[in-house]
């Protein structure tokens, strides 16, 4: 690097002290439940160029990084100093926004006649209109249902407000007031990125800021090279899977091939299914997108902690997107939680990235967080009021020389739950358990547990609705011979005490009396549990995660009915068992759901339809696989399958898929 | 002569402070005693003998003994508390272990939440409960508590301590298991979160009793003896007090019962000094720059020190009301390496106490912010602290030298970048930090204290562009200072979940005004109970409100609201804050109260600090010129004793102030002037 390197850090830091003072101006001012308490809004500093070279450490939504401004910029011929931009498309604002809630906006910033940079932030609004409120609907088939899209509108022009503009955004959502506070709020950060650089400029000129903005791009390039670099070259094969029951089809297989060479790694998505008539698709528009990459960055950023934050890091990434995939939909898809297919693309990118740094990343988490909220008839108005209840994440993974985390995974690790008390106090509901599940995934390093929630209704109007729920059929992996996760569950208790397990909470009313229970699901473990410290198996047993069964089965440690471990039968057991040093480990462990599952549907014939439904219309390629998937359930074999039977089987559903009629199916059919 | 002596103490990490004021004259003396971390009131009693010793004076003399410790956060931090045990409602289990959720460091997979200061196994969920409304459902039964005391026993537990849903509305079972333990154990120490801190929040509230029980007995012995000591060996007639994370005092015995009220102690009567001070010079709003070996802390300043019940000892919460002090970095003992890029960084890692930055010849190797100044010039070699310090430029300059080599820079420019990158730290961390508490820092003064904040301090006004900087007389021991001024006083709060509408009040805000009513007795019983002397007694009623549905509140002043002239001026009171806070107007519709909260203030007598008006002939001043690296070159600048120095006098920087306690850098394009309080008040040239 041939720049001035003082500079360059002193630089960093102001920069980073700009990004970060914005956001805490957002915090402040922002009136959206969303902005106070998931923190979901965040600021960055942008090249001219559309590449994100500061962004926030200590606040904000923090996945934005990779994000490019580049389309959004080029929706208008050129700026004047005080313009600041409106948009929640994700279509003209391509690369940057991915679903309509989010508020985006950005100004240019000037010194003098010279555009030097953008500043941009945004807000998940609670509702932007669409066909419920609050916006997201799982089921929403396209974005029209969404909300109303804005297109990049300038809505100060020169610093003059477009009231026109305004008055069309405001008409077109249900919390209007809310929504200018919010956009108030993000002006007045956006007012701020321009006089704290204008101090900037002043102070060091705008040769140098600029030299120094791109000089921190490359110096981000430059230590993320250096650390993929280290890698071996290679190809790493991985994939996994959305489960179906919430997305109304069978279930969605992501998929990735990710080749290192030198210093570049290639993401490659083919072979990852069709898009789905409900709102978890990620409109990337086959390009790197903030959501393809949060596990490289996650990765970079674990393995070198000093590395400057901004969108060098991810310059060495190229992406493959198949067309018409759940991860790059046609144009109106509806993608409204497309969050949670960001989360899966994360868990795969890391067990290809496990493959090829095995002791620097954790097996699978939980890798999901269920949202709960529940409504109820308001005594004063008789409208509805909705109470947001506790986020359910689950335990993380097993980390090479740690234990999984209890109850948060990385995935939602920024969120913050609420306290019972304020729960019982505000909302019509009494509850009877909230705690960490009993059960972890046993490992060298166990998996973190999941959550217990449990709960009565107390009033006849309350209905609770939630999303998000993932991994209740289907295991988080363990690694190097650690055992998969527990996986999510679902019971309701009757006033008698007797249990029944119901499917994944859509939307739940509940008898007086009743309760229900959900645990949500706990990262897999990783490595040989039976080489687990068998004190530290004690502790477990001590603490009520592992029943002393299980530490001699699971763990091979004998405990001392007075209490402590039994170190000569211990040593007796794990020298007795026959596979414990010759074999190795099994370095992916799926547990015996995704097993089975694959044993119906093997990938050799997954891949199968892929490919043949790549030659169908993007519009009937879900109805089209979902049949195929069903005849074959249904004949229970799929032995000797071929590209041509699948196309066979295509061409005897087309007729009917032809018919315009689509039905939702019951959730419980994708079980 | 009647006791005429206040005497403030804060025990540090490293050194123990002193500040002694002669009420007669308002002449404050500075001392600082190496802190024995094995037996801390030891270090108190050490440097009160060497100060009687010096000064001539005695014990009796003492009308004020006020002090801090550290012991309570240190034995938090440290985890080496009590071995406690925590009674849970049936379901709760995980309480400490859950939390509020929120990863420390969500980038890292390596990251952890905090360990819990008990054991998963140590938890014990009792079959009782407590309703929303405060109706008990299920009554806490001998039984249950026989139970539960043989599991403590298995345990071993020395403390426990009782965290029950809802027991800040109605505390009857968590009060039931304490009678019923202290028959039942009479030799554990039991703390209950309702006892500690009555709010709402099971996990904070909880936590607050945890800590409570962790380090309870500890703080017991460490009073005990440090009284006794004060009272059989020094024969001190004054009551001994003790700074609380509030700001103000209470008594030593009323501190063992509550220590969890001491754990921000420290920095809050270092605020308080600074507001004193800032005021005595006639500066109301000011920013706090408290920068040490290991730590560099902020407050904010509007006349009085602000509050924050968002408040952490490591990485847990502590809502309690504490001073609002923020800690924003690592110190003058902060690190500076260079990455595989020959990118020079500065922390976060920090020499801390020991070994120190490379020049005090501790073991130290590896250069740091201090060294960076003694490489420079600007912090002289020789002896600081009263020779308690001694500082060796050589072993600086071999440290900045080994960094030099990996930047590919020479010895000076290497060192002044260190300061560059340290000061554009501060930038990136205060001005954020600034913004979120809503201050304009252009109208604002800078204070800075502690060991290394003068040396710093005006670099960072430079930098953020802060155009005044006031640097107290002793900085060094501004904490001691704080202890010596700070009022008696203690927080109330009381959850009060109601909710109106405009013009449909139907009488809250006078059932607000009994309840105020009732934490007003209880305030005064309390001030009663402390046997200390007011000159007057405050009760300052606020309340935390909000519109029914969003999920923040907004702390009220009730000071000038009157509760008994129906709702209509409580509620223009928290639309006028709203305004306030957010730049508009609410969104109207129902206004929830959340809690009502009561501070009261004992007030005490405050002493005067002296004042050295403008000699009419001023003697010329000692000024040496020295060489020192600034800006990017060698330049001439003034060295002075602090001590020499007479009010009204101006210095242009570069220069350089020495004092006992400190060193003050003046940077070029500021000019000091000394008041007659012998504060230096910095300005920028225009």
């Amino acid at each position: 690097m041939s720049v001035d390197k003082v500079l360059l850090e002193v630089l960093a830091n102001r920069f980073t002290g700009i990004v970060e003072e914005m956001g805490y101006v957002i915090h402040r001012a922002a009136f959206t439940t969303f902005v106070k308490e998931t923190w979901d809004f965040d600021s960055a500093l942008v090249t001219t160029e559309g590449e994100v070279f500061a962004y926030p450490r200590s606040i904000g939504v923090t996945n934005m990084l990779s994000m490019s401004m580049a389309a959004a910029i080029e929706a208008f011929d050129g700026y004047e100093p005080g313009d600041v931009v409106l948009t929640n498309d994700p279509l003209t604002a391509k690369g940057m926004s991915t679903h309509l809630p989010d508020y985006m906006m950005f100004r240019p910033i000037f010194a003098g006649e010279k555009l030097v940079c953008f500043a941009w932030c945004f807000v998940h609004s609670s509702d932007v209109g669409g066909i419920v409120p609050g916006s997201i609907a799982p089921h929403a088939s396209d974005r029209f249902q969404e909300g109303v899209v804005i297109p990049p509108v300038k809505l100060f022009k020169a610093g003059r407000l477009d009231e026109e503009a305004k008055r069309f955004i405001l008409a077109n959502c249900r919390i209007p007031e809310q929504n200018w506070g919010d956009i108030c709020a993000l002006t007045a950060a956006l007012a701020t990125a321009q006089r704290r650089l204008g101090d900037c400029v002043g102070q060091y000129g705008v040769p140098a800021v600029e030299g120094m903005i791109n000089g921190l791009l490359d110096y981000g390039e430059a230590r993320a090279r250096a650390v993929i670099a280290a890698l071996p070259d290679g190809r790493y094969e991985f994939s996994d899977y959305m489960e179906g029951d919430l997305l109304r089809t069978h279930n969605v297989r992501i998929k990735l091939a990710l080749t290192i060479a030198g210093s570049d790694i290639e993401l490659d998505f083919t072979g990852t299914d069709p898009q789905v008539n409900a709102a978890f698709n990620l409109p990337t528009h086959g390009m790197l997108n903030q959501f393809l990459v949060l596990g490289v960055v996650n990765f970079l950023r674990t393995s070198d902690p000093g590395m400057p934050f901004n969108r060098g890091m991810v310059r060495p990434v190229r992406v493959k997107v198949p067309e018409g995939s759940i991860l790059n939909p046609t144009k109106y898809a509806a993608t409204g939680i497309r969050y949670t297919t960001a989360l899966r693309v994360s868990d795969v990118v890391m067990g290809a990235l496990s493959q090829a740094a095995p002791d620097r990343i954790p097996a699978a988490g939980s890798g999901q967080f269920g949202l709960l909220t529940l409504s109820d008839l308001d005594p004063h108005t008789g409208g509805y009021v909705v109470h947001v209840l506790q986020p359910l994440q689950g335990g993380s993974g097993g980390r090479p020389g740690r234990d999984g985390i209890d109850g948060v995974n990385f995935s939602g690790g920024a969120l913050r739950n609420a306290p019972v008390e304020a729960l019982e106090l505000d909302s019509p509901i009494f509850v009877t358990g909230y705690r960490l599940n009993d059960a972890v995934a046993p490992g060298r390093w166990r998996g973190g547990s999941g959550i217990l929630f449990e709960f009565q209704l107390l009033s006849p109007h309350a209905q609770v609705s939630s999303r998000g729920w993932d991994r209740f059929h289907l295991r988080a992996w363990g690694r190097d011979g650690g055992e998969a996760g527990p996986l999510g569950r679902t019971w309701i208790i009757e006033p008698d005490g007797s249990t029944r397990r119901i499917p994944k909470i859509e939307v739940l009313r509940l008898a007086p009396g009743q309760a229900v229970r959900i645990v949500s699901p706990g990262g897999g473990g990783f490595g040989n549990p039976w080489q687990r410290d068998p004190e530290a198996v004690l502790e477990d047993v001590e603490d009520g995660f592992v029943s002393a069964e299980e530490a001699r089965t699971a763990y091979g440690v004998v405990l001392r009915e007075e209490g402590g471990v039994n170190a000569e039968m211990t040593r007796a057991l794990r020298s007795g068992r026959p596979q414990n040093d010759n074999e190795p480990a099994a370095f992916f462990v799926f547990g015996p759901e995704r097993e089975a599952y694959e044993a119906r549907n093997p990938p050799f014939f997954q891949d199968l339809v892929v490919e043949a439904l790549g030659g169908q219309p993007t519009s009937s390629r879900t109805i089209l696989r979902d049949r195929i998937y069903t005849e074959l359930v249904d004949r229970g074999s799929h032995g000797g399958m071929t590209l041509k039977g699948v196309l066979d089987l295509i061409a005897g559903a087309q007729d009917e898929v032809s018919k315009p009629v689509v039905r939702w199916a019951p959730p419980d059919r994708f079980v | 002569m009647p006791p005429h002596l206040r005497v403030g103490v804060d025990i540090g990490g490293t050194f123990t402070d002193f500040a002694l004021l002669d009420e007669t004259t308002g002449r404050v003396t500075a001392l600082k005693i190496p802190s024995d971390r094995a037996r801390p009131a030891a270090s108190v009693f050490a440097g009160l003998r060497e100060f009687l010793d010096g000064s001539g004076a005695r014990a009796e003399d003492i009308a004020y003994f006020s002090h801090g410790t550290t012991l309570a956060v240190n034995t938090i931090l440290e985890y080496n508390g009590a071995r406690t045990a925590l009674l849970v409602t049936n379901g709760l289990r995980d309480i400490l272990h859950i939390g509020r959720h929120r990863l420390p460091d969500i980038f890292n997979f390596f990251t952890d939440m905090p360990r819990p200061l008990v054991r998963r196994a140590h938890v014990v969920e009792i079959a009782e409960r407590c309703l929303a409304d405060g109706t008990v459902a299920a009554t806490v039964t001998r039984a249950m508590i026989e139970d539960a005391v043989v599991r403590l026993r298995e345990i071993g537990a020395e403390a426990v301590a009782v965290g029950f849903l809802h027991s800040y509305r109605n505390p009857a079972n968590e009060r039931a298991t304490k009678r019923l333990l202290e028959e039942l154990a009479p030799d554990l120490y039991v703390s209950l979160s309702s006892e500690v801190w009555p709010q709402m929040r099971e996990f904070e509230r909880t936590l607050a009793g945890v800590m409570n029980a962790y380090v309870g007995r500890r703080m017991e012995r460490y009073f005990g003896d440090l009284e006794a000591g004060l009272r059989d060996e020094f024969r001190l007639a004054a009551p001994v007090l003790s700074t609380k994370s509030n700001g103000g005092v209470m008594t030593a015995a009323e501190a063992a019962r509550r220590p969890t009220e001491t754990l921000m102690s420290g920095p809050a009567a270092g605020a308080m000094g600074a507001a004193f001070l800032g005021r005595a010079a006639g500066f109301d709003r000011l920013i706090t720059l408290d920068i040490g070996g290991t730590s560099t802390d902020v407050s904010v300043i509007d006349g009085e020190p602000r509050y924050s019940t968002d408040n952490h000892v490591g990485n847990f919460p502590v809502i309690m009301p504490a001073v609002d002090v923020t800690s924003i970095g690592a110190g003058g003992g902060s690190i500076a390496w260079a990455d595989s890029f020959g990118v020079i960084k500065v922390g976060p890692q920090s020499a801390g106490a020991r070994p120190g930055p490379a020049c005090y010849g501790l073991g130290g190797e590896r250069p740091t912010l201090t060294d960076a100044f003694v490489c420079l010039g600007i912090v002289d070699a020789g002896e600081i602290a009263g020779g308690r310090v001694r500082i060796d430029r050589a072993l600086a300059d071999r440290a900045i030298d080994g960094l030099a080599a990996k930047a590919g820079m020479g010895r000076e420019e290497t060192a002044e970048a260190v300061i560059r990158i340290a000061t554009s730290h501060i930038y990136a961390t205060l001005v954020p930090l600034l913004a979120r508490k809503g201050v304009d820092y252009s109208e604002y003064t800078l204070l800075p204290f502690g060991g290394a904040g003068p040396m710093h301090g005006l670099l960072v006004a430079r930098e953020v562009g802060i155009r005044r900087v006031i640097v107290p007389p002793q900085p060094g021991v501004l904490c001691a200072m704080g202890a010596l001024v700070a009022d008696v006083r203690r927080d109330f709060v009381r959850t009060f979940h109601e909710s109106f509408e405009k013009g449909h009040g139907g009488g809250l805000a006078a059932r607000m005004d009994a309840a105020a009513a009732d934490l007003r007795r209880e305030g005064a019983g309390w001030l009663d109970s402390q046997g200390l002397a007011y000159i007057a007694r405050r009760f300052r009623p606020s309340a935390d409100l909000r519109y029914e549905g969003q999920s923040f509140e907004i702390e009220v002043s009730l000071d000038d609201v009157p509760l008994d002239a129906g709702d209509g001026p409580l509620i223009s009171a928290f639309e006028r804050e709203y305004e306030k806070l957010y730049g508009y107007a609410g969104v109207g519709g129902r206004i929830e109260v959340r809690e009502l909260r009561m501070a009261a203030v004992g007030e005490t007598a405050k002493p005067r600090l002296e004042r050295r008006d403008n000699a009419p002939e001023m003697a010329p001043l000692a000024v040496r010129t020295k060489q020192i690296f600034h800006d990017g070159a060698w330049r001439d600048a003034a060295f002075l004793d602090r001590d020499d120095l007479p009010s009204g006098v101006e210095v242009r920087g570069p220069a350089v102030i020495r004092q006992y306690d400190t060193t003050t850098f003046v940077p070029s394009g500021y000019v000091v002037a000394v008041d007659v309080h012998g504060n230096l008040i910095g300005e920028a040239l225009r």
